[in-house]
This record gives C-alpha cells, structure tokens and sequence, in this order.
C-alpha cells in the first residue's frame, strides 16, 4: 500500500485516484493518464481500494475520478477511502498543500445524479485541499456519454496546472499526436512456450479457469479467479405466458463439483461460455495461433523492472484463454482501442475514419457507431479487415469477459444441494435496427440439462441480508424482483414447522396478470391457511397489475392502500426489503412509505419520516437491491 | 587548500605536550592545524576566545568531572558551525557508565551526532587513553539561514473498524445538488434514437415489430452509392444512409445478410 519507490525511478507529480464499479471510472482515470504523461507529467493511475488515505497529504495533486450508481451509491472499492474521509475528527487543514480535481461519472436521469462525485468535492474542501479546476460531471445521458463532458474538462486540467506550474508539463500543455508514431506500448507481454516445456499433468476445469482468469489484466483486485463451484442445469423453464413481450425463465441448478454453500437473498455470478465459432472467427482474424501456449504477464517498465514471476507461471492455451477472459461478441471497446487501431491500419481510408473516430471532432459519430449500436470487439474488427493487431494490445485492450450476476431465487433450508434463478432473457433492437441479444441470459436459455454443461459460478452477497424468522417483512418485488423473495418465503415456510415465525407481507407487480404473473401458484399457495402470506399468520399478498386497466397501477399504490397495515408492522419491528429492474422503482417506493409514516405518525413531518427511514436504512432494516 | 584550522586542547591537568596533541589529532583524522593549548581548565569560566572562532576543541582528561556542562557550554560558544568536539579520556573500569555521561553531557550542551571512539591504541608518551567521544556544533548559528524543509506531514492512522464518529455525508449536499438535474438533451424519450435500455413504456416492444429492413428490392440486389461509402460497412456510413445496419458490399452485387440476420430468434 505505501508508495515506495524504487531508485531511479521518476517522481510522480499527479496521482490519479479511481473508484470504478463496472469499468467506466477506470478507462476514464487511464485517460487522465496517458494524456498526462504524453504531456511530459509522470503519473499513477491507483484504484481508491488500493490506496491508503492516511498518505494524501503526501500528495502534491491528485485528481479523482468517481462513479455514481443509479441508487446514488458508490463503487465498492470506495467504500473504506471514503469512510476514512468523513471521520468527524480530520482537522480543517489536514490536507493543507494539495491539490485535487474531482470527474464524476453519472446519469442525469437519476435523482442522486453524480452524488458521488458532488460529495467528494465539498469534502475534500473542507479539509483543506485546494481545487485545480471545479469538479466535472460525466454524464451518461450526453449524447457522447461521460467523453463529451471529459475531453474539455481535460484540457481545462492541463491548462490551469500549466499557470499553477510550468514544470508540471516541460512540453507545454498542448500536445500534437503524432499521426505516424504511436507514442504508447502495450502494458501485457506474451511469452509463448516451446511444446517441450510444457507439464504432462491433466488439468482440471477449476485450475485452467483458475490460471487463466488469474492472469488476464481484467482482473480486478479483489476479484477470485478460481470459481466457487460448477453447476448444472437441472431445469429450465419458461414462466411468461404467450403473448408477453418478455422471456423470463425459471433455471434450477445443481453443483458438480463441492457442496454448494450460500444463504438465502445471496447473489450467484456465473460465467458465460462464448459463441465457439465466434472465437475461431476472432483468432483467425487476428493470425494467432489457437494451440500454442502462453503466459501473459506485465511488460517491464523503467518503473517495474523485469517481471522474474513470468518464468515460474504455468502456461495456458492461447484459444482458451480467449475464451475465457476476452469478451469477443458483446462488450464494446473503448475509443482507445480505435486510437490504436488507427496505428495498424494499412488502408488509407480505414486509418482516417478511425483517427477520425478517436479525436475529440468524431467522438460522437464514434458513440453512434460503436456505444448505441454495442459493436462487439469482432464486429469491429471485421468492419476494418485491414487493420492487424499484435496480441498484446489484443489483451490489454479487449474488453474481459465478465461474470453476470443474480439474484438466487430459492432457500438453501427448502431447496437443499439447489440454486434457482429467475432470469429475464435480454434482447433488444438497436438505432440500426440490427437485433442484439444478452450474451449471459441468451446462452442460458439455449441450455438444456441433457447436454450436462458445467458453469463456473462464484457466490457472494448481495444486498439483502438474510433476514432471521422472528422478522416481520415488507416485501416489495415486481417482476424479476421477487426472485429473492421467492427464497425468504419458502426459507420462512420451512422455519415454520419447528418455530414460530414472523408475518410477511409481499408486493408484487406486473404488466399483465395473464401473462407476466411470475410464480402465480407459489404465492397463491402462500395466501392459503398456513401459508407465510396468509391473512391468520398475519400477513399478504397485493399485485399491482399496470397493464389491466385504463389507469397505470403500480406496487406503490398498493403500498398506501395498505397504510395501517404496513404502519402496524413497522411498529412490530418490520424490516423492508425492495428489489427489481427499474430506474424509479426504488425511489416511488421509499416516497410512499414516507408518506405512510408522516401520515400514521400523529404530527409527523416528511423531514422527520425521512429520517426514519434513513437511520433504517443505515441499521440494516431497510434494503435494496436494484439492478439494470 | 584548506585554510590551517584551529584546534583548542584542553586538560584540567596540568601539563599536556604539544606532541601529544598533534599525535591525538592526526590520530582522529585531522593533519594541518594551529594548537591553542590551555591547561588547568576545571576552573574556567569562560575561554578568551570569541565564538565561533575554532574548528575543533580536544579535551583530554583522566577526570570524570572534566569537561563539566558549563565548560561543554563554553566548547560550544567558540566552536565554528559545524565543528568537532573531541572528549577523551583516559578512565580504568567503568568505561560504558562513563561514556554515557560524557555523550549526554554533549548532547545537552547542544551538539549532534556523538560517536564513542576506541583510543586505546594511540601511542603517546606521558599518558594514555581508553576511548573519545566525537560530536558535532549544529552548522547554523544565530541569524544565519537556510531552507526550510517541507513541514513533515503527520501520518493519521485511523481504525476503521472502529465504531468512528463520521460526519453526515449528505450535509455535504447544497440545494442545489438536491434538485432533480436536467437532461442535457430535450426531454422526452420520443427524441431519442431508440428505447432506452429499461424501456418501461414498451417502445422496445414496437420498435422491435417494425419492419427490419425498410429497402427496395432493387437496393438489395443491386445497391448503389452516390457517396461510394455505403458498401464499406457501418463504420463508413453517413447517419441517413439507407444501408445504415447492414453488412458491408460490393457495389452492383447483391447484398448478403451476415449471421447477425440470420440468427434466429430463441
């Protein structure tokens, strides 16, 4: 964690802090960068989670680049740096002497937009850092994205720590890209190892995922490389009726290989295999060799020094590694893949559309053709068949592939050596009109448990603690948002038949109940005698229908219809649980239970409910789990 | 060449030879330079010497008392910024309880860096020594100057499993931050190219039964371009294109649908 450095090695003069959830912070912070140094600036591009905060005074400047989720929340590699700056007791002048500039990475369709980022910049304030710049705000609803607002933004930066200090950049704070030079190089290197070399061992499925997620620049700091378990599919149903615009699936699973361990309201992330005849396409476009077997490590630096760790590595083969860590057919590159791109291509008007794609004119024509339309890295490719690109900028620069994550459906207690998950299939059309499906849900639904596939799957937790049955619950979970409710209740059920367990009232909504009443026998089950919804075990069941009607309903309406009941149950000591797939949701729902408190609460205010159902919130009693 | 420096020895004996002085001199590394010698020196009060006006002092004593504070006080007046002090003694027994004395003595009068040093071995011909201590005068003196270090930052540790009293996060938030923020484009999703990915209000749904090509049947089997961009592929085409989503051509050939066409529906 301290930032030791080696002799000879060039003082950085800016640091660059990222918090990223999904990626974004941390291409814009490598930006930040690059530009710096190709300015003549050394700088450190370091995650917020690898970065020790008790050493910022140490720093002369720093920027920090910050992302903002839909709910208002920060990354998780935020979450302690963060803490560590809201201490009450960090004196007014702690960070005397430093200077810091705040990019914020948001959406302005959300409420809490670039909250994150808005914070930090006060704080950082107010505990004595001065700013370079006033903070900027990216913004995924520009019609470039968060690029459009970083690019002025940049030259901006530059400009004002040119005047503060002409040292910081001994060029000047322009720079001319040369058109013919790429100034950069790759930051992975490949060593490609002779067939004798090579082990005679067989290897299993868990250690080749293992070694080669392990070695892939995607890697994120925390992340595990071996998987938890293999699963099979056991099951793989289709819950939406004919007629609904929407696939949503029920999938069972079992494991294959060590006991499945996880608690109810738990996420599962499972890693997607990859179109096999999209794979040979890539690596025969690319000229690579799909057999031969490789090490992909650091390339040595004037900072790093040769990497001796390389040598002692095991190999693995080049095809698979592909397959596993490079996403190919669905996640899209960032303009700097069309930077370098510009530098390998051998037809004219192919190296001047995409320089044209990389600079600041073309990078809205470059968000139309390759962020709105989702280009995968192969489309890309194949539209400019002149370009030939070395493996190492292949690694470092094709999106990795990535585990999609879940919300488990089924109870551990009730469904024992199983995971359940109720999966929505994701497809859609794009500007273009060309259709583009989801690559994880996509694949699931064309499984079958004949072919007996094993998935790498990683447990963790989520955001719904699992609740302990003395618990009253305000459930609220339209469409795929009841899935983890699914698990609590049939938990609770089983709960029930030694102790006594603690009413549960559940919100659920959908467009239509005809088509798209997920699970419609397992409530209805519930809101009979003995069921953990039933009116004599003191809770219930209300759907809210949207579509059936004239007037839109949605489970906030059913939430105030239900104000004594949902108030009685607070008192009792309810915890509330929301989870689901939209961007209001969440929001509509905490207004209504605002209103049900200030109203059942003789005198209350709004000011005063809201507080309540913050200081919930911060005791574990209030929980959300929102996705996109 | 270097100036010929100034060197006091001082005994609270009574006699010490120059020869003496010059061999324990050149001994600790020091070769030209001009002796002051003043013996008896338990008794002085001050030296007639003014500050910062020696390179080095050498105290020789066979006493523990010797030099006192205030005589190391007064090696500290006349010594130059940056000067020695040399304390050597010639003791049987408690060496170490000695040398602690004689270096905190030192310390306290104002000099830097004591070095204990073995002696024994110098050869001189009416006494001998068992070992010295070495110090520095500090090298500034009054009035002068020099550049101040960036103050040393203090290193804050804090534990932050700790149950810490943090400050309100959203306190942070003006009245400004708190208000719902504005589209950077005109509101309205009717503005946009296409759904938005959470399309809630089912234009997914009606885009996704629009018509998926909207070419004639001669643009497909002999497509023409004006521009002569249209069969290079998206990456090429103008935004109103009529191509636009289609793969690249040949012009005059006809066009082929690519596997993302051809990919049937699940």
């Amino acid at each position: 964690m301290a930032m030791a450095m080696a002799m000879g090695e060039k003082p950085r003069k800016l640091l660059v802090l990222y918090a990223s959830q999904t990626g974004n912070a941390l291409d814009a912070a490598e930006r930040i960068g690059r530009e710096a140094e190709r300015r003549g600036c050394p700088a450190s591009i370091v995650s917020t989670d690898e970065f020790d905060a008790s050493y910022l005074p140490h720093e002369e400047a720093v920027v920090f680049v910050v992302s903002t989720t839909g709910q208002g929340d920060s990354p998780d590699s935020f979450k302690s740096f963060w803490k560590f700056l809201l201490v009450r007791n960090l004196r007014k002048d702690w960070l005397q002497g430093v200077r810091f500039a705040v990019f914020g990475l948001g959406d302005s369709g959300y409420q809490k937009y670039n909250f994150v980022a808005k914070k930090l910049d006060k704080r950082l304030s107010g505990i004595g850092a001065t700013t370079i710049i006033e903070k900027g705000l990216g913004d995924d609803q520009h019609p470039s994205g968060y690029e459009g607002t970083l690019d002025p933004w940049m030259l901006s930066l530059w400009s004002t720590l040119y005047q503060i200090n002409p040292k910081y950049f001994p060029k000047g704070p322009d720079v001319k890209i040369s058109q013919d030079d790429l100034i950069d190089q790759p930051k992975y290197r490949i060593l490609y190892l002779k067939q004798e070399k090579l082990e005679s061992t067989l290897l299993t499925d868990s250690d080749i995922i293992q070694r080669a997620r392990g070695m892939s620049p995607g890697k994120l700091y925390k992340d595990k490389s071996k998987p938890d378990c293999f699963l099979k599919m056991t099951r793989n149903e289709v819950l939406t009726k004919a007629g609904s615009t929407k696939d949503v699936r029920h999938f069972e699973f079992q494991s294959v290989s060590s006991t499945i361990e996880y608690e109810v309201g738990d996420v599962v992330e499972l890693l997607p295999s990859q179109n096999p005849s999209a794979i040979d396409a890539f690596i025969e476009r690319c000229d690579l060799d799909p057999e031969s077997f490789i090490i992909v490590g650091p390339r040595e630096t004037e900072n790093s020094g040769v990497n001796e760790e390389m040598n002692t590595q095991l190999p693995i083969k080049l095809k698979t590694f592909v397959e596993l860590t490079m996403d190919v057919t669905s996640a899209s590159p960032r303009r700097y893949f069309f930077e370098v791109m510009s530098f390998y291509a051998t037809a004219e008007h192919e190296k001047e559309r995409l320089q044209y794609f990389a600079s600041p004119e073309g990078r809205d024509d470059l968000y139309n053709y390759n962020q709105k339309e989702r280009r995968s890295i192969l489309e890309v490719l194949e539209d400019f068949p002149s370009v030939q690109i070395s493996f190492e900028w292949l690694v470092q620069l094709v999106p990795p592939l990535k585990p999609r994550a879940f919300s488990i459906s089924s109870s551990p207690l009730a469904h024992p050596d199983q995971v359940h998950l109720t999966v929505s299939i994701v497809s859609w059309i794009t500007p273009y009109k060309r259709t583009r499906k989801g690559l994880c849900s996509s694949w699931l639904a064309s499984l079958t448990p004949e072919q007996e596939v094993h998935i790498p799957v990683w447990f963790h937790k989520g955001s719904l603690p699992a609740p302990p049955q003395s618990r009253p619950l305000i459930l609220v979970g339209p469409g795929t948002g009841c899935a983890p409710f699914r698990g609590f209740i049939a938990e609770r059920f089983v709960q029930a038949q030694s102790i006594p367990v603690a009413p549960v009232m559940f919100f659920f909504g959908c467009r239509n109940k005809d088509t798209d009443f997920l699970y419609r026998d397992f409530w209805e089950y519930h809101t009979r005698e003995g069921g953990m919804l039933s009116e004599e075990m003191g809770g219930g069941f209300y759907t809210a229908f949207s579509r059936d009607q004239p007037k839109k309903v949605y489970v906030q309406h059913k939430i105030r219809e239900m104000s004594k009941k949902v108030w009685d149950l607070l008192r009792d000591g309810a915890a509330i649980y929301v989870a689901g797939s939209s961007t209001k949701m969440p929001a509509d729902v905490m207004s209504a239970l605002e209103e049900i408190v200030s109203e059942e609460e003789t005198g209350g205010s709004k000011e005063e409910a809201s507080r309540r159902l913050k200081a919930l919130e911060k005791a574990g009693m209030y929980n959300v789990e929102a996705w996109s | 060449m270097a100036n010929q420096k100034t060197v006091l020895a001082v005994t609270d004996d009574v006699v010490l030879p120059v020869s003496s002085v010059l061999t324990i001199m050149a001994q600790l590394g020091n070769e030209r330079f001009d002796p002051l010698i003043v013996t008896q020196a338990s008794t002085i009060n001050q030296f007639p010497l003014d500050s910062s006006s020696v390179d080095a002092v050498l105290a020789i004593s066979k006493t523990s008392d010797f030099p006192s504070d205030k005589i190391c006080g007064e090696f500290s007046r006349i010594l130059k910024p940056g000067g020695t002090v040399f304390v050597c003694k010639n003791l049987e027994g408690q060496v170490e309880d000695m040398q602690q004395t004689i270096q905190r003595r030192v310390t306290l009068a104002g000099f830097l860096e004591p070095q204990c040093l073995d002696l024994k071995s110098i050869k001189l011909s009416t006494f001998s020594l068992s070992f010295g201590i070495k110090a520095k005068k500090p090298s500034w003196k009054i009035g002068s100057s020099f550049a101040l270090k960036k103050p040393a930052k203090v290193l804050l540790k804090v534990n932050l499993d700790d149950d810490l009293d943090l400050i309100d996060e959203d306190s942070l938030l003006t009245e400004e931050d708190l208000k719902k923020p504005q589209l950077p484009v005109a509101s309205g999703c009717a503005t946009t190219k296409k759904a938005c990915k959470n399309c809630v209000c089912g234009r997914a749904e009606i885009e996704e039964k629009a018509v998926k090509l909207g070419l004639t049947e001669d643009q497909i089997e002999n497509p023409q371009s004006s521009c002569g961009s249209c069969g290079l592929g998206d990456a090429f085409r103008c935004g109103t294109c009529p191509y636009k989503g289609l793969p690249a051509f040949k012009l005059g050939e006809k066009v082929t649908l690519s596997r993302n066409f051809l990919e049937a529906d699940i």
